[in-house]
């Protein structure tokens, strides 16, 4: 079932929350708060979970953090600056020409430059996270309808594609499964060239369909479209948005903050959705 | 309502034309039939009433149409949303939103309804149609013919004047057909709609049409009556067959017609049950078996499935929409998650077989053939089904040629008509020559010469070629010219398991046209009768 048991935010509510979540994690910039905002997003995850297919990305985007993380630390261990601190291995020095000076790849790799790589993967993968929850618990669909006439076109268009995609997932899953029928390996480049061709024209069939039907309903050709169940920005949404609100204002006007305190306060204020519903 | 002049199309690239200077007007109020065989042009024909054709497909148009007053020339078919709804062939692909009423809502909310009478719109319709419980529920999780209502109602929402309906049944199980069907007749006769309809099974929607126009596919057509047009037309029901067979001076377009003016003839004793068919090994039993839907899916869409298919019989699987049918041909293949049981084919695990072995024990035709088909052209295809089976140059083609006319080599698999798609799957599996071949749904989009050359070629597999055939399907008069026997489920159980007479004889709403003209006499089908009345002689 789509709906979920508990009650719904406003369309735009998860936006809104991921962009004070970011904020208030490049203001810190603590590993630790990091840490406990890829935490903190998972958990809003599960919490709100629901049978949609767009809740179905998070898992998507859980394994794209990861790689971005483990990509960010190799980069970090090869490509950088010397840094002091106690040397814990040393990779293999490549010899770069003498005009980039400074920098360098492989060589000794120390206590700080790892710490200091992984405090930036760590941010990185938070971001994603915390993006990716707000995409996975907001519905595309009533986002469409919140948007402002102005966006209309570029909302309509991101629906469509958000709708494309696990369609696609289907079909793709179908033909593979029909390569099998035919006796044929299901994996190799090969087989993906053959999986393809079927799979775009099956979605360039819906495209065409799609479009047809959206044109015959009149799509785009009367000026004032009305909105059927307007979406209203309740107090429930703003006292849920509190929280990180708040987190944000301590934040900016205490700048002396123990990293402790910070650690552990913020992502309280941060799981106010929680409470809210 | 809808008047077509002097009305010619031609598609680019195309040597033939679709109409010739055609002329003719619909009136308010009418239900209107487009038949012709697949391909003459009848998804063509709707699109031009809206003006899909040609803004949106492109196609060269002269001739004037008008539509409640509009010339479709100067205008788009987005200033024509509140005259003429149209529901597609695939509504799925339609779909603007996920929630059923929001769906529905979408038509009004792109004309600017004011959002109060929007809600009475809504409402209406989601009564007229039976929507209402379902109204929250996401549209991807609901049946074929939920689906199909749901697409009446977004088209109907704008309270248009016209409505256009390409295949609305080809997907439904005879029940939710005659649902969907009935909604519209009531349409009709309430509401004064104006309803162009285009169907290959004309035993579903005849009794409900008030003229036909009939496209014979070289550019002329005829408009006319309902009796008139299929007195003489080489597409016709079973039960206008019958009534041919019979030489009746009448056209019946309903049983209840039919046996008003039926003439009494004897049935002079009650044939008795034709000697039971000589099967050969078995060659898929299934014992015990629950199956699920899908890897994650909680409930299960089979439970405690017994069966056996033997060499030289074909059995059709029946049920209604979401019944459990695919996923039971599936488990012969082992793409279905197996909860508890057993599958076999010849002894076999299905999940055990390795990529070739596969198909020299089960040819699976999918739902949707294309999905097996590759190549860029016909004879490539074959090719590939030459060296995929090992087996010599040419036989893959070979049996295509022997199961039908088959279309130019060059032209693309994409572009031949459904039936002759459904002839290269099925060449390429039997290229592979597996004992057990399944066929999914086979019939959709199939006009009647394509389903004759169906019914010929799978008879001709099981009972000459001795291999067992599986076919599912909705369709009851295929059922009856091609099963020995018949399984039906219900909700994923086994309900019925027996001889095609007796399954298809028991209840009302699956049985086929000649069994229901004639309810006392054994037969099923029109051959059947004229090898009867012929013997009289």
């Amino acid at each position: 079932m789509a709906q979920n048991r508990r009650q719904s935010f406003h369309p735009l509510f998860w936006w809104f929350w991921a962009v004070l979540m970011s904020t208030l994690l490049f203001i810190i910039d603590q590993p630790l708060l990091s840490f406990g905002f890829i935490v903190i997003s998972t958990a809003l995850v599960w919490f709100f979970r629901s049978g949609s297919y767009w809740y179905k990305t998070f898992a998507w985007a859980v394994r794209f953090a990861a790689i971005a993380f483990f990509i960010r630390m190799a980069i970090g261990f090869l490509i950088g600056v010397p840094m002091p601190g106690r040397t814990l291995f040393t990779i293999p020095q490549v010899n770069l020409p003498d005009f980039l000076v400074g920098i360098r790849v492989g060589g000794p790799v120390t206590s700080q430059r790892l710490l200091s790589t992984l405090e930036e993967a760590l941010t990185l993968s938070a971001l994603i996270l915390i993006f990716a929850a707000a995409n996975s618990l907001s519905n595309p669909h009533s986002l469409l309808r919140v948007l402002p006439k102005r966006f209309y076109g570029i909302g309509l268009a991101s629906v469509i594609a958000s709708s494309v995609a696990p369609q696609t997932a289907r079909s793709i899953l179908r033909v593979r499964n029909a390569k099998r029928l035919r006796g044929q390996q299901s994996s190799g480049i090969r087989s993906w060239r053959n999986v393809a061709m079927p799979v775009l024209e099956d979605s360039l069939e819906r495209s065409i369909d799609l479009a047809a039907s959206l044109e015959s309903r009149g799509y785009g050709y009367f000026k004032n479209p009305t909105r059927y169940r307007p979406e209203k920005w309740q107090r429930r949404d703003l006292l849920a948005l509190s929280g990180p609100g708040y987190g944000l204002i301590v934040v900016l006007a205490i700048p002396s903050l123990s990293p402790i305190i910070v650690g552990l306060l913020i992502p309280l204020f941060a799981l106010t959705p929680v409470f809210a519903s | 309502m809808i008047t077509f002049s002097n009305v010619s199309l031609i598609y680019p690239n195309s040597e033939r034309t679709i109409i010739e200077d055609a002329t003719f007007s619909v009136n308010e109020g009418e239900l209107v039939l487009l038949m012709g065989h697949t391909g003459a042009g009848k998804s063509s024909v709707l699109k031009l009433i809206n003006g899909l054709v040609p803004h949106h497909t492109g196609g060269i148009l002269s001739g004037e149409i008008t539509v409640a007053g509009r010339s479709t020339r100067s205008i788009k078919p987005g200033e024509l949303a509140d005259v003429v709804g149209i529901v597609g062939q695939n509504p799925i692909n339609g779909f603007v939103s996920d929630i059923v009423e929001e769906e529905i809502a979408f038509g009004l909310e792109t004309i600017g309804i004011a959002p109060d009478v929007m809600r009475k719109r809504v409402e209406e319709v989601l009564d007229l149609l039976a929507l209402a419980p379902l109204r929250k529920r996401a549209i991807s999780q609901l049946s074929g013919g939920e689906q199909q209502r749901v697409a009446i109602a977004a088209a109907l929402v704008t309270n248009p004047k016209v409505l256009l309906l390409d295949e609305p049944t080809s997907a439904l199980d005879p029940i939710a057909a005659e649902e969907v069907l009935s909604i519209l007749h009531r349409l009709v006769h309430d509401l004064g709609l104006t309803v162009i309809i285009s169907e290959h099974r004309l035993e579903r929607v005849i009794q409900f049409v008030d003229r036909i126009i009939l496209i014979h596919g070289d550019g002329t057509l005829d408009l006319g009556s309902a009796e008139e047009v299929l007195r003489n037309s080489p597409i016709a029901p079973p039960l206008v067959d019958l009534a041919r067979a019979l030489k009746m001076p009448t056209i019946p377009l309903s049983i209840r017609e039919f046996r008003k003016n039926a003439p009494a003839f004897e049935i002079a004793e009650s044939r008795t049950e034709s000697a039971p068919l000589e099967t050969g090994e078995v060659v898929l039993r299934i014992s015990g078996l629950t199956a699920a839907y899908e890897e994650s899916a909680r409930t299960y869409a089979l439970s405690n499935i017994d069966l056996e298919i033997s060499r030289g019989e074909v059995v059709a699987l029946m049920g209604r929409n979401g019944a459990g049918k695919t996923t039971l041909l599936k488990c012969a293949v082992g793409h279905s998650p197996i909860v508890q049981g057993k599958v076999t084919v010849l002894d076999r695990d299905p999940q055990s077989f390795a990529d070739q072995e596969l198909i020299r024990h089960v040819g699976y035709v999918p739902q949707e053939p294309g999905d097996l088909l590759y190549a860029q052209t016909v004879e490539e295809e074959c090719a590939f089904g030459d060296r995929d089976n090992n087996v010599a140059e040419g036989t893959t083609l070979d049996i295509y040629r022997a199961l039908m006319t088959i279309p130019s080599l060059k032209s693309h698999p994409r572009e031949i008509s459904e039936g002759q798609r459904l002839g290269l799957a099925l060449s390429i599996i039997l290229s592979a020559r597996p004992p057990l071949v399944i066929l999914d749904e086979p019939t959709r989009g199939l006009d009647y010469e394509a389903k004759r050359v169906l019914v010929r070629n799978l008879r001709r597999i099981a009972h000459q070629e001795r291999r067992a055939v599986f076919i599912s399907t909705h369709d009851v008069e295929l059922v009856a010219e091609v099963a020995d026997r018949v399984i039906f489920l219900a909700d994923g159980e086994l309900i019925a398991n027996g001889t095609t007479r007796q399954v298809l004889t028991a209840s009302p709403a699956f049985a086929p046209q000649v069994s229901k003209a004639l309810p006392h006499s054994p037969w099923l089908t029109v051959t059947e009768v004229e090898s009867y009345v012929n013997a009289q002689k």
